[in-house]
């Protein structure tokens, strides 16, 4: 037998291949689905999954080199603010230190001398609000400024303690017998073993601008405190001027310091926003310089750059994706109606294969028919000559009669055999799912071929299991198969005079299957064309007498059927093809063939 | 031509046997048989002026017969009688040698036409 092919080699194939059983809609559609999230699952890793994480990993670099550059600034504007305040405080302490190491007490103590010194310390700005001369008792020895302190005895005051223990001391902020916020500068001087002391009253108000009008935002704010947490300036909220903060300030450092705050709560106990602040000690006296900003308003900035960048990180990667998405389905789309075209191509050269066997059927069936025809006509010929020559009544005249018209019934019969059959086999177009006596089918098919067969000098061989019970399966696709089999195991034997055709049928009840052998005494096919005789146009017959869809349409069927279909061979020997069909096909072709059939009645 | 030699070479029995008849009586003589392997040793014995062969035969097909006839080297002229639809087997048998073909069913009329002139291309080659 040659799959339109004459062959070699011993070799058994079962090949099984995904053909186009109705199941295959559903296994399609799950490939595309697997097509479909490959795809953009490898968009995703080519294109969106990069550019996240450089945009991700360039904007973290962006914001805390920003976050940085932004604490550094913090950082810059409290040392900067603290040298002005500090520079402020050493430039009068000097100023002061500078009047009473270049006057004398007695100098000092005539009111001129005292108001000459006044007006020098405020010559460059109005920052100091008096000037006072004082013995070690703690008495007034000469005063000029606009209250009236000269009664006044400083002995018990904090401050002129200090200033007699140190020499030079800047007191905090205290309210004193002016009863107005203030703090004094004052140093000592020795005379003749008994210390003086000069004094004066920092404006309060020149300071208290120096610190409290440094604007920084909206939220931002500058202010002192003292060791105690007493604001030596008034912050811009949350407190005045000599109240007590609840800053966390912590014990003195050196340099300066950054801190979140958080979970801080105001007087009405709401809790205030994340703040960020910066602080510094300042040496002398021991303030405080604290510059704080609400969190958000001081990243502000970073925080809109960040947030736009992400947004537009964000946005052109889920473009990448939506497009991505968008393309992916187009691509199935097309492939999708790639696939139905190639499908109706193969529905097409499964029919082309139909009409080709049946066309191969009706020449040999045709050729059938011919010789009866041809009897007749003689028989005819016959009646014609005997009419012309013997007379109508004679003996010879009636024998001549009697026999011809026996010969043409018989004739006629056996052509009426022939077309019955064709006629069965061209019924069976429609695909059903039917009740099938293999046995009986085979010995149809036999039948049918058996003159063609015989006149290739073949002898066809049944071997039929009587216990195979009827299959469900597709008559007119099965006719197909085992046409195409016979009529390729007629083809094997060209070139041989004599040969057989043996098909045997085996039921297997343990697994529900039939198995159906055609085997040939042909040419065997070699081991090289063995993989390929189930290709579709794969043929070895010289052009014009195969087709090479023979096989890979048996192959289809036989699968669609949910079948398998294998081959063994043996080069000069001959080939057998087996094929095993379920007694019931699968769910879903009987499903389909239905659905198939209810919309045909309907249409 | 009256008279020639006829080998009528058909598997199918009551065809031959209908055939015969009707060329003897058209004064042929005829020599009917119904396989290519008899056809040969026929040949080998006896003479003919014109064979009448049928393609599609069992055992030794209407090709592989004209082959070894023409292998014999005779001056019988050859008609190929198929019953086969195409005719392309007739073309190629004309190809190795056949002087014509006939399809099946064809008149008895046709067939003595083509006897005749197959008997008379013989005759020229005589």
């Amino acid at each position: 037998m040659t799959p339109d092919a004459d062959a070699t080699s011993k070799i058994s194939t079962g090949a099984p291949r995904s053909t186009e059983p109705e199941d295959v809609a559903a296994t399609r559609k799950a490939t595309y689905a697997r097509l479909f999230r490959k795809f953009v699952w490898l968009t995703m890793l080519c294109s969106v999954a990069p550019l996240l994480l450089v945009g991700w990993g360039i904007n973290l670099h962006y914001t805390r080199f920003a976050r940085q550059r932004m604490l550094n600034y913090f950082e810059t504007q409290v040392d900067y603010h603290r040298k002005i305040i500090e520079m402020f405080l050493n430039e009068h302490s000097s100023k002061l230190q500078l009047i009473a190491r270049t006057h004398t007490r007695e100098q000092l103590a005539h009111i001129e001398n005292l108001q000459e010194a006044f007006n020098a310390l405020n010559r460059e700005m109005q920052a100091v609000t008096d000037l006072g001369l004082i013995d070690a008792r703690g008495n007034h020895l000469a005063y000029v400024g606009p209250y009236d302190l000269m009664s006044r005895n400083y002995a018990r005051e904090p401050w002129f303690q200090k200033v007699m223990e140190k020499g030079l001391f800047i007191s905090d902020m205290f309210m004193g017998f002016r009863k107005e916020p203030h703090f004094i500068i004052a140093v000592t001087q020795m005379k003749n073993g008994e210390k003086w002391i000069l004094r004066t009253t920092i404006n309060t108000e020149a300071f208290r601008a120096l610190v409290e009008n440094v604007r920084i935002g909206r939220t931002g704010q500058v202010y002192l405190l003292n060791e105690e947490g007493v604001f030596q300036t008034s912050p811009r909220s949350s407190g005045a001027i000599m109240e007590k903060s609840t800053f966390p300030m912590g014990p003195f450092h050196e340099g300066i310091r950054i801190q979140a705050l958080e979970g801080l709560r105001d007087e009405q106990g709401h809790e205030k926003p994340r703040q960020i602040a910066c602080q510094a000690w300042l040496q002398d006296p021991r303030w405080l310089l604290v510059v704080k900003q609400d969190y958000a308003e001081a990243f502000d900035d970073v925080n809109y750059a960040n947030r736009w960048t992400l947004v537009f990180l964000h946005v052109s990667a889920l473009s990448i994706l939506v497009v991505s998405v968008l393309i992916t389905r187009h691509m199935i789309t097309i492939i999708r109606r790639r696939d139905a075209q190639a499908d109706q191509l193969n529905e097409q050269v499964l029919q082309a294969g139909k009409l080709a066997s049946i066309g191969e059927l009706s020449a040999g069936v045709a050729h059938e028919i011919n010789n009866p025809l041809a009897i007749i006509l003689t028989e005819r010929q016959l009646l014609l000559d005997a009419e012309r020559h013997l007379p109508l009544d004679g003996q010879e005249f009636r024998e001549q009669l009697d026999d011809s018209l026996n010969q043409i019934d018989v004739q006629i019969q056996r052509c009426k055999r022939i077309t019955q059959n064709l006629l069965r086999f061209s019924r069976r177009t429609e695909s059903l799912i039917e009740k099938v006596d293999l046995n009986a089918f085979i010995r149809e098919v036999v039948e049918l071929m058996d003159r063609e067969a015989r006149s290739s000098g073949i002898q066809f061989y049944t071997e039929l299991d009587p216990k195979l019970p009827p299959l469900l399966s597709d008559p007119s696709q099965l006719q197909q198969v085992f046409l195409n089999l016979i009529t390729n195991a007629i083809d094997a034997h060209d070139g041989k005079p004599y040969g057989s055709i043996r098909l045997t049928t085996r039921a297997d009840d343990a697994r529900g299957q039939a198995h159906a052998a055609v085997a040939d005494t042909g040419s065997g096919i070699s081991s090289e064309h063995l993989d390929r005789i189930f290709d579709p146009f794969f043929t070895t017959k010289s052009v014009g007498k195969g087709t090479g869809l023979g096989l890979s349409i048996c192959y289809s069927i036989v699968k669609r059927l949910g079948g398998s279909i294998s081959v063994q061979s043996e080069k000069g020997q001959g080939t057998e093809f087996t094929i095993v069909l379920p007694y019931t096909p699968p769910q879903e072709l009987q499903e389909s063939l239905a659905e198939k059939t209810a919309r045909s009645r309907r249409a | 031509m009256a008279g020639s030699r006829v080998l009528l070479v058909d598997d199918e029995v009551i065809f031959t046997r209908n055939m015969s008849k009707l060329l003897m009586f058209r004064g042929y003589t005829v020599t009917a048989v119904n396989s290519g392997d008899a056809a040969i040793r026929e040949l080998e014995q006896n003479s003919f002026d014109v064979i009448v062969l049928d393609l599609k035969m069992p055992g030794m097909d209407g090709i592989t017969t004209l082959k070894e006839i023409m292998k014999l080297g005779l001056f019988t002229e050859t008609l190929i009688l198929t019953g086969h639809g195409s005719i392309d087997s007739a073309l190629e048998a004309m190809k190795l040698g056949a002087y014509d073909y006939l399809t099946k069913p064809c008149e008895i009329d046709e067939l003595v036409a083509k006897i005749e002139a197959a008997g008379a291309k013989k005759e020229g080659k005589d």
